[in-house]
């Protein structure tokens, strides 16, 4: 469908220096806040969204998607030199990073993950571009009944394998589920949990959501941490002759990047799993899979490899479901729909169709943050390597100055000083007690497209169930989601048996 | 820095003299605020901020756009009903806002709570329908159609367009099942995948009208679309209602008249800048037009005032009770 002369173009619309600069500040941004400990992805979306509002739609999401990648591969720094991984997903890359580092080899630590990320990344976004065609062809043809049993599928896929328990998916689900009901009915225009709030109208309004249940509840946490522990020693880099990568040794961890990319794309299309998963999940095949198992966790730069380009390729591949089928599959995805929403473009299949130029643009401008992230990672090692000692007490204030700006900045007044400072509290009870931060948010935007379309559909087919039979998609993911149903409460059955057993 | 004080002394003076000896008629002497009723990015707030830059330039002070977004408009409506900064604060908006809002919704603003300074763009809203239908493209074999097949469907984004829907399949004795859909990137799958027969469109169509893949039924504008000649408006084909759209600029109704004057000049000369032209005519497709203050306020009191009427005829504001 996508003419050559449209993929060239689109090269040539993000190759202009004003788009490169764009790319350049979110990667930059994104590294540094993955190189600062306890600021995540998350935060830095959540915070950088209201920063976007000058910038037009393209140049918006190419600097969120900068971001998102440079956290990736900035975590790894932290991770190397502090032994505290920048993200929760870099935790794979202490057990092999720290100890390199502590052998006086934090250089030949930090290019191996630097050189595994970009690879990792820049493999995933090529998958992406490959796959999302085709698919977002097919899914061009979806109706409502189709929509609405796949986005069904995919809510209880996510409660289901996001971690922790499959009720405490189900309840952060369902809160997001009740939250994402506000506003006016549909279909009838009646008000539903308003409270008499002009502003409540059109749903709880999504930035002070996002920038409070992700944002502002992580400084909450963090400002409990940093009473208790304030903060480590990072390991300097040294002027150690010894200390740097040769090629030999970068060609010895290649089969370690390739396996372990494959496992960070498969995850990564899954909604839910999340890049901790990935890493790990890398981590564990490549230990597995080495001649020398026992070097694992003791320095073995196939282990950097491993987690690194595994964490980094769960990013690009969650776009998949996102620019598939408008179904975001991870914290970072639903935060970008809610960026095209701000800027009037609702993302999904109908992209291919009707914005087609900005869609490849976009992809090319993904290229381009993964080959800029080598740049900045390669020259700045150094600065960054600096950057791992900046203070949490001057970290946590900053954030929430930009926190709270950026309600100021959308224009929501008090009444969104009030909604971020509630939904604040309410994302640190839920990080505190361990609810799945993705089910909840996750199912929070996808909502209202999931009523839109159930509500369709039932009115479509005049209430027939029998509908289904005629609908082979739709019904195959119904079947689907009652068989994973099935399958979540008997394994949540058996854990609660044998919990029992061991503790009577 | 007790010449420094001297000096800020002698240079406050000056500047209380200068503001003094300004007439009360110099409006604007301070910066001025546009408030756009929706998201940034969308097609009010893409226009409304090219109107700023514009204005700026004729009025001589800086003019801040700020979104206020929120039911549909409304929340910026409610606000600025009770702004008293005398046309400082103005909004752009949609008159659908307007008009029927407070009529299906309760609403904290009423029609007269505000002056319509100007209306600079017409809305091209209207019914459409699909490639290959088996009623084709023209109004009176759709109604036909939908008589000898019930339940034929039809798309609805907006109360307003819910009613006048319900009123046309009360007149032609239509059963229709009609689904909701929010916005135009909502109404198009369900329209071009053929899922729905028929559909509301705020604008969509006209990015479609060179390939033909939603050809328009009926106009909701007060005359045909610009775009597409071959289509009835709702007058035409029989339907006493016009639901035309009117993008205008509001103010409070205690503004005093020598500030609505100095705005509706402004906007005037906005709707002949080449700059607002084609971001209206050539991004968003829809007419720039200059509507006095007159002209739109009675037409809005008569748009007002046949809504009244037929939600009395259809027995209550459709969809509410149901």
């Amino acid at each position: 469908m996508p003419e050559l002369s449209a993929i060239t173009s689109a090269f040539g619309d993000a190759l202009t220096l004003h788009s490169i600069m764009v790319i350049l500040g979110g990667v930059l941004l994104g590294y540094l806040v993955g190189v600062i400990p306890g600021l995540n992805r998350s935060v830095a979306i959540a915070i950088a969204i209201p920063l976007t509002f000058y910038m037009s739609a393209y140049a918006a999401i190419a600097f969120l998607i900068g971001l998102s990648k440079g956290t990736a591969a900035g975590s790894a720094v932290s991770a190397i030199l502090l032994n505290t991984p920048g993200e929760p997903s870099s935790a794979a890359t202490c057990l092999d990073g720290y100890p390199m580092a502590s052998n006086g080899q934090p250089r030949k630590a930090l290019k191996v993950g630097l050189l595994a990320s970009v690879i990792g990344d820049l493999l995933s976004t090529l998958l992406l571009i490959v796959v999302v065609i085709p698919f977002a062809s097919i899914a061009l043809k979806f109706g409502p009944y189709e929509l609405a049993a796949i986005l069904i599928f995919a809510l209880v896929f996510i409660a289901g394998m996001a971690g922790g328990s499959f009720l405490k998916g189900m309840a952060a689900g369902g809160m997001g589920v009740i939250l994402g009901t506000v506003g006016l009915d549909p279909e009838t225009g009646a008000m539903r949990f308003t409270f008499g709030y002009a502003e409540l109208m059109e749903g709880v309004p999504i930035l002070p959501l996002v920038i409070g249940t992700l944002a502002l509840s992580e400084m909450f946490v963090q400002l409990e941490a940093y009473r208790r522990n304030k903060g480590g020693h990072s390991i300097h880099l040294a002027n150690n002759p010894n200390d740097d990568l040769t090629f030999k040794e970068f060609k010895s961890t290649l089969p370690t990047i390739f396996k372990s990319t494959g496992v960070g794309a498969f995850v990564g299309a899954l909604p839910g799993l999340g890049p901790s998963v990935g890493s790990f999940m890398a981590y564990g095949l490549a230990k597995r899979g080495a001649k020398d198992p026992d070097s694992f966790g003791k320095g073995n730069p196939n282990g950097i490899a491993a987690a690194e380009a595994a964490d980094n390729a769960v990013i690009p591949a969650s776009y998949i479901p996102l620019f598939g089928l408008g179904i975001p599959g991870s914290v970072s995805a639903a935060l970008l729909v809610g960026a095209f929403m701000i800027h009037g473009i609702q993302v999904g299949p109908l992209m291919l169709r009707d914005h087609p130029q900005m869609l490849f643009t976009i992809f090319a401008g993904m290229i381009v943050a993964s080959l800029i992230m080598l740049a900045i990672g390669w020259y700045g090692l150094r600065l960054f390597a600096k950057v791992t000692d900046v203070p949490q007490n001057i970290v946590i204030p900053v954030v929430i100055f930009l926190c709270l700006a950026g309600i100021q900045v959308q224009g929501y007044g008090t009444f969104g000083l009030l909604t971020v400072f509630g939904f604040a509290i309410f994302g640190y009870f839920l990080k505190k007690h361990d609810y799945s931060f993705v089910t909840f948010l996750v199912a929070f935007i996808v909502t209202p497209m999931l009523e839109m379309n159930l509500r369709q559909a039932v009115i479509l087919s005049g209430g027939e169930i029998s509908i289904l039979l005629q609908r082979p998609i739709a019904l195959v993911f119904v079947v689907a989601t009652a068989l994973l149903v099935i399958h979540l409460l008997w394994s949540s059955y058996r854990q609660y048996r044998q919990r029992r057993q061991t503790t009577a | 820095m007790k010449k420094t004080l001297l000096t800020t002394a002698i240079l406050s003076a000056a500047l209380t003299v200068a503001a003094g000896t300004a007439h009360a008629n110099d409006f604007p002497s301070k910066p001025l605020t546009l408030v756009v009723g929706f998201g940034a990015g969308g097609s009010t707030d893409i226009q409304a901020r090219v109107l700023a830059n514009v204005l700026e330039e004729e009025l001589g002070q800086p003019v801040n756009v700020v979104n206020q977004p929120g039911a549909g408009g409304g929340v910026a409506l409610t606000r600025l009903a009770n702004n008293n900064d005398e046309g400082y604060t103005f909004a752009f908006g949609t008159s659908m806002t307007i008009t029927y809002g407070p009529l299906a919704t309760e609403t904290a603003y009423q029609l007269d709570d505000f002056r319509y300074a100007a209306g600079v763009t017409l809305g091209q809203s209207a019914i459409v329908t699909g490639e290959g239908r088996p009623f084709g493209d023209s109004w009176e074999s759709l109604v036909e159609y939908a008589r000898e097949n019930p339940g034929t469907s039809y798309a609805t984004q907006t109360a307003l367009d819910r009613m006048i829907i319900e009123y046309i399949a009360q007149q032609e004795g239509l059963d229709l099942r009609i689904v909701p859909t929010a916005g135009g990137a909502g109404m198009a799958p369900l329209i071009l995948s053929g899922d729905v027969d028929f559909a509301y469109s705020g604008g969509t169509h006209s990015g479609y009208a060179e390939t033909g893949e939603m050809p328009v039924l009926l106009s909701l504008a007060e005359e045909r679309l610009v775009a597409f000649p071959d289509a009835p408006s709702l007058q035409e084909a029989g339907y006493d209602i016009n639901p035309a759209e009117i993008r205008v600029v509001m103010v409070p109704k205690n503004t005093p008249d020598a500030h609505v004057e100095r705005l509706a000049e402004a906007l005037e000369a906005a709707t002949q800048d080449e700059r607002f032209i084609e971001i209206t005519e050539e991004r968003i497709l829809m007419p720039v037009v200059y509507l006095s203050e007159e002209e739109v306020t009675q037409t809005l009191t008569e748009q007002t005032e046949s809504y009244k009427a037929l939600i009395e005829e259809l027995g209550g504001v459709p969809g509410a009770d149901e």
